[in-house]
């Protein structure tokens, strides 16, 4: 038989410091654990939500990134050739070829510091090739004039990106485009850069090279087929699919997790000693209440049982408080820069399903081991002795 | 000794206890010594690059921007018995790998002339500096990349770079720089890199930053200023710092190491604390019949402060210097330390940085000590007697 559970929560009332100490301390950790990891989360969401399984994207050999790469013409003129490339309801072929520079653009936040914005310079065709980018607010640039598009997240992101206020960029910063319209591009990081008229773009930067190409191809399928041709000895250049090359940029966020396990499993080990410290003077405190339990018939197991799920209760509860206060953080736009590609990221930290799991597990984990040992120290409580005393 | 010998006995009563504190306060110690291993490299990095009296000059508008080589000419003319200013370093990066492993190298290419007069803290040999000269694909590895890579003088290598040309380079190994500061990096030569990239038509003349020797601060601080000048309302402004800001800035920009670790060196700690605290205070409740019976025997109330407080801390100093040992022998005595962290190369485990993590130990001690004994102190001999069990 089981003790009743108001039983154990008006005992988390009796030693309300003790209790308020060890509720700290796990919510604590559960806020560094969910926060660290909503950083990662974030990245992820927003890098997973990038390209399209239908797309092949397209650099040299050996560069790191877009950042690094360029593409000849003539290079170009045989990506024309790839099996499956898609046609689009002009009749132009859906190939996007695109230049990729950056600019320093201050923050809206943190002080104004400088961030390194990516621009993209791209041709009408990019529009139908990247179909998840789609016009929010304003109009699409024209091919000619000095205007750009800016994605959602960069315009909350970074200062002066409203339809209407000029950019100074270019290779001397000389060049005012204006902007003349916001898009979104499915959550995904398209929605952190500057897009501009890529003949525009490549006089203002001085370059005479497209950095990459997209290709859209008619389906997911022809995707194996176009990425051995572009790979293969008739073009020699490195095609990846789109979905595939934006994953691996996320590839840094497992640094992050890594150190929040290892930081979560250290605070663990402090909380399970804090758990365990208020649960033995719970204990101790309730020698003949616990002896006089075991006269009117619970059984040791019981007992114990009661200890646990004592803990478990403040545990738990600690864990929904130290979510909650997550939450605040949660959907908050922050920037990173990327190591390999040198332009600013900007996503939203996400406190996940998963990261509520990972919490809820944590807290658990650290209610039972920390209230084990007091618990069976309760249920070997010597009747009589205890009894004896009262 | 008697007091030794109580202190012994009351530390094995509970083994599992005592391990388990050590283990609560060694492992934050543990983290504690490398993030303070790595922000203290950081740090001698940083103060390196301020005492070489070396300005770093990069596009204005961003780092990105390459500026052309002939802005070198300028700068030089700015001071023409070169009494002031030493000399000037065009570098360009390209960074790269070589066929078949994925880790990344850091390789830069100097201008020819004035690579080893930039960067004399190297100390090239003049018969490898006659080599530099003599042979057009000479590279200068770092001590900690040949090691790594198993490479010596004398080997042939090629690194296929990370940015234009992106055709495979071919270089003969004629240092492994045991000096430089920085024992990651390669450096070769400017012109044999402007030669690859003639080959696949890709702009030639450019460069990604130079580095401006001064002959002392007063220099370094006018010609901080001097160059800006000179560039100033030209088509490629400059942005001239010195090269610890420099360097400062790439740290800060990435993640911000320092702050970062710093901010969980202290997590740490206060988890170290905390763990402690509640072990402390644990033992203390399963003993206040011991003390009472202490206090009533004529053990004044100072000795049983005294002895909670020496219990403590020498737990958490035992704990402490585990946890500090640890890494300063892993990173000392065995494979780890050819262990390289970006940007500070090898993670030098100073003794200075354990002794700083033993003596965090002690006070984690102290601390954790204070409620319990201080309860010890102020206890009241009859009211604990009576409820002796």
């Amino acid at each position: 038989m089981a003790l009743p559970l108001s039983y154990n929560w008006r005992n988390l009332f009796v030693r309300k410091l003790s209790t308020a100490l060890t509720f700290t301390v796990v919510a604590v950790v559960v806020l560094v654990l969910a926060v660290l990891l909503s950083f990662a989360a974030g990245i992820r969401a927003s890098l997973a939500r990038t390209g399209s399984p239908g797309n092949v994207l397209v650099i040299k050999p050996g560069a790191t990134s877009e950042s690094t790469s360029f593409l000849l013409p003539e290079e170009v003129a045989r990506l024309l050739q790839t099996p499956g490339l898609a046609r689009g309801k002009d009749g132009r072929m859906l190939l996007s070829q695109e230049m990729y520079v950056q600019t320093s653009i201050p923050r809206r936040h943190n002080g104004g510091n400088m961030a390194n914005v990516a621009v993209r310079g791209v041709d009408d065709t990019a529009f139908d090739v990247h179909e998840d980018v789609r016009i929010l607010e304003g109009r699409r640039f024209r091919q000619g004039t000095l205007e750009i598009i800016v994605g959602r997240a960069a315009r909350e992101r970074y200062q002066n990106l409203r339809i209407g206020s000029e950019v100074g960029m270019g290779r001397l910063g000389d060049r005012k485009f204006r902007v003349v319209g916001v898009f979104e591009a499915g959550g995904g990081a398209l929605e952190s850069e500057i897009w501009a008229p890529r003949t525009i773009l490549s006089d203002s930067y001085h370059r005479r090279f497209a950095s990459s190409a997209a290709l859209r191809l008619s389906g997911p399928e022809w995707v194996p087929a176009a990425v051995s041709y572009i790979n293969g000895p008739t073009v020699q250049l490195e095609a990846r699919r789109e979905t595939d090359y934006y994953r691996e940029l996320a590839a840094k966020t497992r640094e992050i997790v890594v150190l929040t396990t290892i930081l979560i499993a250290i605070m663990g080990v402090g909380a399970v000693f804090a758990v365990a410290n208020t649960m033995y003077a719970a204990v101790d405190g309730r020698r003949r209440e616990i002896a006089m339990l075991r006269t009117i018939g619970f059984n040791r197991r019981s007992i114990m049982l009661a200890f646990v799920i004592e803990s478990l209760l403040v545990t738990t509860l600690a864990c929904a408080c130290g979510l909650a206060a997550s939450l605040l953080v949660s959907g908050s736009r922050q920037d990173y820069l990327s190591d390999v590609t040198w332009t600013v990221l900007a996503y939203e930290l996400r406190v996940t399903p998963g990261i509520a799991a990972a919490a809820l597990a944590v807290s658990t984990l650290v209610g039972i081991c920390g209230a084990l040992a007091p618990a069976v120290r309760a249920s070997r409580t010597r009747v009589i002795e205890a009894l004896r005393k009262a | 000794m008697l007091y030794l010998m109580y202190l012994y006995r009351n530390l094995v009563r509970n083994r599992l206890r005592t391990a388990l504190t050590c283990a609560a306060v060694g492992l934050p110690i543990t983290i504690y010594v490398l993030s303070m291993a790595v922000v203290d490299g950081v740090n001698r990095f940083l103060d390196n690059s301020a005492r070489q009296l070396r300005l770093a000059v990069t596009h204005k508008t961003s780092i990105v921007n390459p500026l052309p080589a002939g802005h070198r000419a300028k700068i030089e003319s700015l001071d023409r018995t070169g009494r002031r200013l030493v000399s000037v370093c065009g570098l360009r990066w390209i960074g790269g790998k070589i066929e078949r492993d994925p880790r990344p190298l850091s390789t830069i290419a100097a201008d020819k002339d004035t690579f080893h007069t930039t960067f004399p803290e190297f100390r090239l040999t003049p018969e490898e500096i006659a080599a530099w000269h003599r042979d057009r694909q000479a590279i200068v590895v770092g001590s900690a990349t040949a090691a790594q890579f198993g490479w010596k003088v004398g080997d042939r290598i090629t690194i296929h770079p990370s940015v234009p040309p992106f055709v495979p380079f071919e270089f003969h190994i004629i240092s492994t720089a045991p000096n430089a500061e920085d024992p990651i990096s390669n450096w070769f030569r400017m012109d044999y890199l402007e030669e690859k990239l003639r080959e696949v038509r890709a702009p030639e003349g450019l460069v990604s930053f130079f580095f401006v020797k001064c002959a002392s601060s007063e220099d370094l601080n006018h010609f901080r200023t001097a160059i800006d000048d000179l560039f100033a309302h030209s088509t490629d402004e400059t942005k001239t710092q010195d090269e610890k800001s420099f360097m400062n800035e790439f740290i800060t920009q990435q993640f911000d190491l320092p702050r970062n670790l710093t901010i969980l060196a202290a997590v740490t700690v206060f988890v170290a604390v905390m763990a402690a605290t509640n072990t402390m205070s644990m033992s203390f409740r399963d003993r206040i019949n011991e003390v009472a019976i202490l206090r009533s025997m004529g053990f004044g109330r100072w000795l049983v402060f005294g002895q909670i407080q020496a219990e403590s801390m020498l737990l958490c100093l035992v704990g402490g210097l585990l946890g500090a040992l640890g890494p300063y022998v892993a990173f000392t005595y065995t494979p780890l330390k050819d262990f390289t962290v970006p940007l500070i190369q090898y993670l030098e485990v100073r003794p200075a940085v354990c002794v700083n993590a033993v003596m965090i130990s002690a006070a984690i001690g102290v601390l954790a000590a204070l409620w319990p004994s201080f309860l010890a102190w102020r206890l009241r001999v009859v009211t604990a007697l009576r409820n002796l069990e």
